[in-house]
This record gives structure tokens, C-alpha cells and sequence, in this order.
């Protein structure tokens, strides 16, 4: 044993101390990392290309009117998209409405009961909703609700974008919730604190972080979506909040009565209107339809944006700098 | 010794434990003597805990005295921590446990059905290995408690505030940054933290973990010394893998050892004052243990 070392030894320093095996060895590192660069900028040329292309196309057609004003009769230039982005806003408050209460309470039982049979149930059936194409959930949403009531609806759409989001926020969640560590729960216990109480007022706050930026992910991919609307929001040019507000006022109606006139209309939505505009053989609706990509893609990086600075600062004041 | 073993476990096949003789399960005990003026504040009587199949106490019995620390001693995985968790029925919390024997606070047996363990859990506070501050203000740490009992008036819970990080040697340190979180503390003064919170629901018995296993030596000063200015109000036990810090600070020292390697259940093997315990045990085994011949 003690022999053979300096054998060894003799190899491996002919081998480390040549001046070819170490150029070899320098140019092997930088071909490597040549390979990685090359490939890391081949990866990020869509990104910026999509980025680009779309301000490049649509950047142009932005101004208050497209924000402020309902669409324009077809083939006339001007108008803006306001019915999309009210119709996206009350979509996307709807699917919090919808997904966050029971995917938050869901994940905190799958987290503390993973073992029973619901925990398992819940589990696999996130798995396979989280794979659901997102066409289907919205037959489902149709033949739910669309197919009952008789009609397309707003209400309907916030449904199938709450089943959208439901996985993503049940899985973040509950990720969250086991990285609170054990004995924080146990501390809050052994004050007497029963179970839930534990749950709410030490785990949730110590996991909040995590869980909104899970709802705000979430949120973002539902925003972005088309498929499940068009069975369910259907769409609606001429979806004006303000102008069903002032009829509902001026007839004295109650504020339920206007809410419910609110989401029972069908609605459009940013990727909708897109989607629909850019079909249209008018110049001024696919520019339009550049424009609406632009803002979606900038609302949904902006909530992405946000997620992280909000839940940067939050870490900063619990660790107390 | 062995033969005591084997004796038990064949008894043990063919009875159930809770018929186990007293005296052949409880090694040897000088407990405290029981008297009008120090009371016995827990009477641990035959005590057998399992997670699920696996019997992790067995048949343990000792008293507790008022106003004194206890230290529980012994190897790693000798169900110290198990033990010290029965007394608030912190063990509840794991699935699959189940009790045998009785655990008197005072008079009433805390392990009867229809005990109330949120009552049991604000008599007998804890103080965990780590220091484990909840992510709130040090202000919203020690009052947590208190709010739990419905105490929601602002001057009740500062005076109440006030008083618990001054029994827990904290109140100099922080009164001017009690709405800073109280992450921000050192590890030590997280750990006082954690006493003053345990402080504020004004318990009897004190609980603690190992609690300064995480700290530094000043540290661990700063706790030992609190505990003794709090054994006059309170009853101390505290489990603690550092023989010099139990004789260092306990008045009784019980001293466990699993019974044999293949069952793994932990026992009592000598329990006593301290100064016997460290200086004149009864038992092999114990002097083995305090003299770091093996453990």
C-alpha cells in the first residue's frame, strides 16, 4: 500500500504538471463554457425576439384612447380595447374569488394530512388537473354552467379560470406550508393554541410569502389564457362596466342587482380580444391585436414584477432590516 | 441487572404492562420526600407511552418537586424529549400515540379523557431546543398567549409584556424595539424570548428542551442564571445532554436509559438530589453515564 503511492503520485504529477496537459485542460474549459454562452444566448433569442417584435408592432398603437375607449365600428381607425381590459379584470377577480380560499385551505390539509385518503385523493387529482388541456376545462365550464343558465357569462369564465388555477396554487401552497419549520407550529401549540388557530395565525402569515407569489403566478397564467373563455366568457364588444353602472343607478337598482347584471353579460378579455382582432381582415384591428399583446404581456410581467418585490420587502421587514 | 431485564420481558409477553410490579420497572428512585412545605408538583405514575407498535417509555414512575429543577439525563434516543413531551401532552401531536399510566399536575391526572389540553399546555409552557420566535414583532410574540385566553386590552398586555421579558432578563435589551420583528434578535435572546413567552400565560411548570444546546457559552450563562430566579416562582424541568450544565443547575437529576437495544424503550434508572446523583450514584450504569464511560 505504502508503495504504490509514490507510483500514483509520479503519474499524476507528470500529468498535472505538464505545460500541455495543462493548456489542454484550459482549452477544453473554454470550449465548454463557448458551448454553454452560445446555447444560453440561443435560448434567450425568442424571448427577447417576442419581446421585441411585439413593442415593435404594437408599441405604436398604444395611447389613452386605447386604454379609455370601447372599440370603434369595424374598419374605422381609433377606439381602444377598454371592454377587454375591464373584462379581464373582473375575470381575474372572479378566479381569486373562486380559486384562492379553497386552494389555500386544500393545500393546508394536503400539507398536514398527507397520508389519509382525501390528502392522497387531493394530491393526484391536482396532478391531473394541472395537466388538463386548458380547451377541455372550459367544455367543462360550458357544459357546467353555460349549458345551465343558458347563456355565456362572465361568471362563467371566472369559474373555468379558477379550475385553470386551482393546481398551481394548491402545489405552491402547500410547498410553502411544509417549509414552515415544525417547531414554529409547535411553539404556537404548547402556548395551548389548538390546531387551527396554529394554522392561521403562525404558519399562514410565516408562509404568505410563498403562497402569494403561488397566487400571483397563478393569476398571471389564467390572465393569459383563451381557450377556456371561449366557451364560457365568450366575448362582448360592447362590455362597458361604467355604462352598466349608470343604468343600474339611474334605475335605482341595488348595488347586488347591478353586480349581477355585471356577471351574468358574457365578456371579453385581453387574449381574447387578440385572438378574435387578429382573425379580422381589418389593418386597424391587427394593429390593435399587436397592441393588446403588448399590454397582456406587460400586465402579466408587471404582476410577475411586483410578486418579487412585494415578497422581498416582506421578507426584509420579518427578518427585521 | 440483566436478569431484572429479562424477567420483564417475559412478563411483559404474557401481561399487559399496566400489571408490570411497580418496583421491578423503576430502577432506583431517592425521590424527594413528600412534605407540606415543597409539595410534589407532577407524580408521574407507571407511565407507558407508544408510537403506534414501538414502546418508546416504559412503565415510568417519579415525582416531581415544586419550585425545583429537575434535569432529565441520558444517551441519545432514551426518550428524555418523549417524556418531558408527555408531561403537556405535546405527544398528542404525533399519530399514532397512546398512553398507559397516569400524570398528576396537582391532583388531577392529565391524561384522563375529557382533560382539557389547552388548559394542561397554558399550566405546563415549553421552551424548545431551538429558539423558535414566531415571524412577528417581539411585542406580538410574548402576547400571542395572552391573546389566546382572550385578553385583548392594550395596558393588560403591556403590563403583561413588560412583565414576562423582565422575569425572562430581556426586558433592558429590547424595550425600545418591542414592534421590531423579532427575527432580528440574537440566538440567545431569541431563546429569552421564547421564555417570556412561554412566561406570559403565567404557567406553573416550565418545560425545557435542550434549550441552550443552539447557543453560545455567554449564551447559556445568560438562560442557566434566569432559571435560577425562575425556580422561585416556577417548576423547572429541563432535558439537557450537557452533564455539567444539569449539575451545574438542577436540584434533582433523573437519569434514563433505553432498557435493551432490541425493543429500545426507554426506562428510569436512578433518580435523585443532584449532588447524589453526579458525586454518589446507586447504580453502575448511572456512574458509567456521569463519568463519560460510554453515552
Amino acid at each position: 500500500m505504502i508503495e504504490s503511492i509514490p507510483v500514483t503520485t509520479t503519474i499524476n504529477r507528470r500529468q498535472f504538471h505538464s505545460k500541455a496537459g495543462y493548456q489542454r485542460r484550459k482549452m477544453t474549459n473554454v470550449v465548454m463554457l463557448s458551448i454553454t454562452g452560445f446555447l444560453t444566448i440561443l435560448a434567450l433569442v425568442p424571448l427577447f425576439w417576442i419581446v421585441g417584435y411585439v413593442i415593435h408592432k404594437g408599441g405604436q398603437y398604444i395611447n389613452l384612447d386605447f386604454f379609455t375607449h370601447m372599440p370603434r365600428p369595424l374598419g374605422m381607425a381609433g377606439g381602444g380595447v377598454l371592454h377587454a381590459i375591464e373584462g379581464t379584470l373582473i375575470l381575474t377577480i372572479l378566479a381569486i374569488l373562486f380559486a384562492v380560499p379553497p386552494g389555500v385551505l386544500a393545500a393546508f390539509y394536503v400539507a398536514y394530512k398527507p397520508n389519509t385518503p382525501l390528502g392522497i385523493a387531493v394530491r393526484f387529482g391536482t396532478d391531473v388537473l394541472a395537466g388538463v388541456p386548458s380547451i377541455v376545462i372550459g367544455l367543462f365550464g360550458y357544459a357546467l354552467i353555460v349549458k345551465n343558465q343558458g347563456h355565456y357569462s362572465a361568471l362563467a369564465g371566472g369559474i373555468a379560470l379558477a379550475i385553470l388555477m386551482l393546481p398551481t396554487i394548491i402545489r405552491t401552497t402547500e410547498e410553502m406550508i411544509k417549509l414552515v419549520p415544525q417547531t414554529l407550529r409547535e411553539g404556537s401549540l404548547a402556548l395551548g393554541a389548538p390546531e387551527w388557530k396554529t394554522a392561521l395565525s403562525v404558519t399562514l402569515p410565516a408562509a404568505s410569502n410563498g403562497i402569494i407569489t403561488g397566487i400571483l403566478l397563478g393569476i398571471a397564467r389564467a390572465s393569459g389564457e383563451t381557450a377556456p373563455l371561449l366557451f364560457t366568457a365568450l366575448g362582448n364588444e360592447s362590455f362597458e362596466i361604467g355604462k352598466i353602472v349608470q343604468g343600474g343607478l339611474a334605475g335605482h337598482q341595488s348595488i347586488f342587482t347591478i353586480l349581477g347584471k355585471i356577471l351574468e353579460q358574457p365578456v371579453d378579455s385581453l387574449p381574447l380580444t387578440l385572438w378574435k382582432y387578429a382573425q379580422q381582415p381589418f389593418p386597424e384591428r391587427i394593429n390593435q391585436a399587436w397592441a393588446s399583446a403588448l399590454v397582456l404581456m406587460i400586465l402579466v410581467l408587471s404582476i410577475n414584477i411586483l410578486a418579487r418585490i412585494w415578497v422581498q420587502v416582506r421578507t426584509n421587514r420579518m427578518q427585521g432590516k | 441487572m440483566f436478569t431484572k431485564l429479562d424477567n420483564l420481558m417475559t412478563e411483559e409477553k404474557s401481561r399487559p404492562p399496566l400489571m408490570m410490579p411497580l418496583a421491578l420497572s423503576q430502577g432506583v428512585t431517592d425521590a424527594p420526600e413528600t412534605n407540606p412545605e415543597n409539595p410534589n408538583k407532577i407524580e408521574i405514575n407507571d407511565f407507558t407511552l407508544y408510537y403506534g407498535k414501538f414502546k418508546a417509555l416504559g412503565n415510568l414512575s417519579m415525582t416531581i418537586p415544586k419550585n425545583k429543577i429537575t434535569a432529565i439525563i441520558g444517551p441519545s434516543g432514551c426518550g428524555k424529549s418523549t417524556l418531558l413531551r408527555s408531561l403537556n401532552r405535546m405527544n398528542d401531536l404525533v399519530p399514532g400515540v397512546h398512553t398507559e399510566g397516569k400524570i398528576f399536575l396537582d391532583d388531577s391526572d392529565i391524561y384522563v379523557p375529557g382533560v382539557d389540553v389547552v388548559d394542561v399546555r397554558r399550566r405546563v409552557g415549553m421552551v424548545f431546543q431551538r429558539p423558535n420566535p414566531f415571524p412577528k414583532s417581539i411585542y406580538d410574540n410574548v402576547t400571542y398567549g395572552p391573546r389566546l385566553y382572550g385578553i385583548r386590552r392594550k395596558y393588560e398586555l403591556d403590563e403583561m409584556v413588560e412583565n414576562a421579558l423582565r422575569q425572562a432578563a430581556l426586558w433592558d435589551e429590547v424595550r425600545d424595539k418591542l414592534h421590531q420583528s423579532a427575527m432580528a434578535l440574537s440566538g440567545g435572546q431569541q431563546q429569552r424570548l421564547c421564555i417570556a413567552r412561554a412566561l406570559a400565560v403565567e404557567p406553573e411548570v416550565i418545560l425545557m428542551d435542550e434549550p441552550a444546546s443552539a447557543l453560545d457559552p455567554v449564551a447559556t450563562l445568560k438562560i442557566e442564571e434566569l432559571m435560577q430566579t425562575l425556580k422561585e416562582t416556577y417548576t423547572i424541568i429541563i432535558v439537557t445532554h450537557n452533564m455539567q450544565q444539569a449539575a451545574r443547575v438542577s436540584d434533582f437529576t433523573a437519569f434514563m436509559m433505553i432498557d435493551n437495544p432490541q425493543n429500545r424503550t426507554g426506562k428510569l434508572v436512578e433518580y435523585g438530589p443532584t449532588v447524589q446523583i453526579f458525586t454518589n450514584p446507586k447504580l453502575q450504569q448511572t456512574e458509567d453515564y456521569v463519568t463519560g464511560r460510554f453515552g
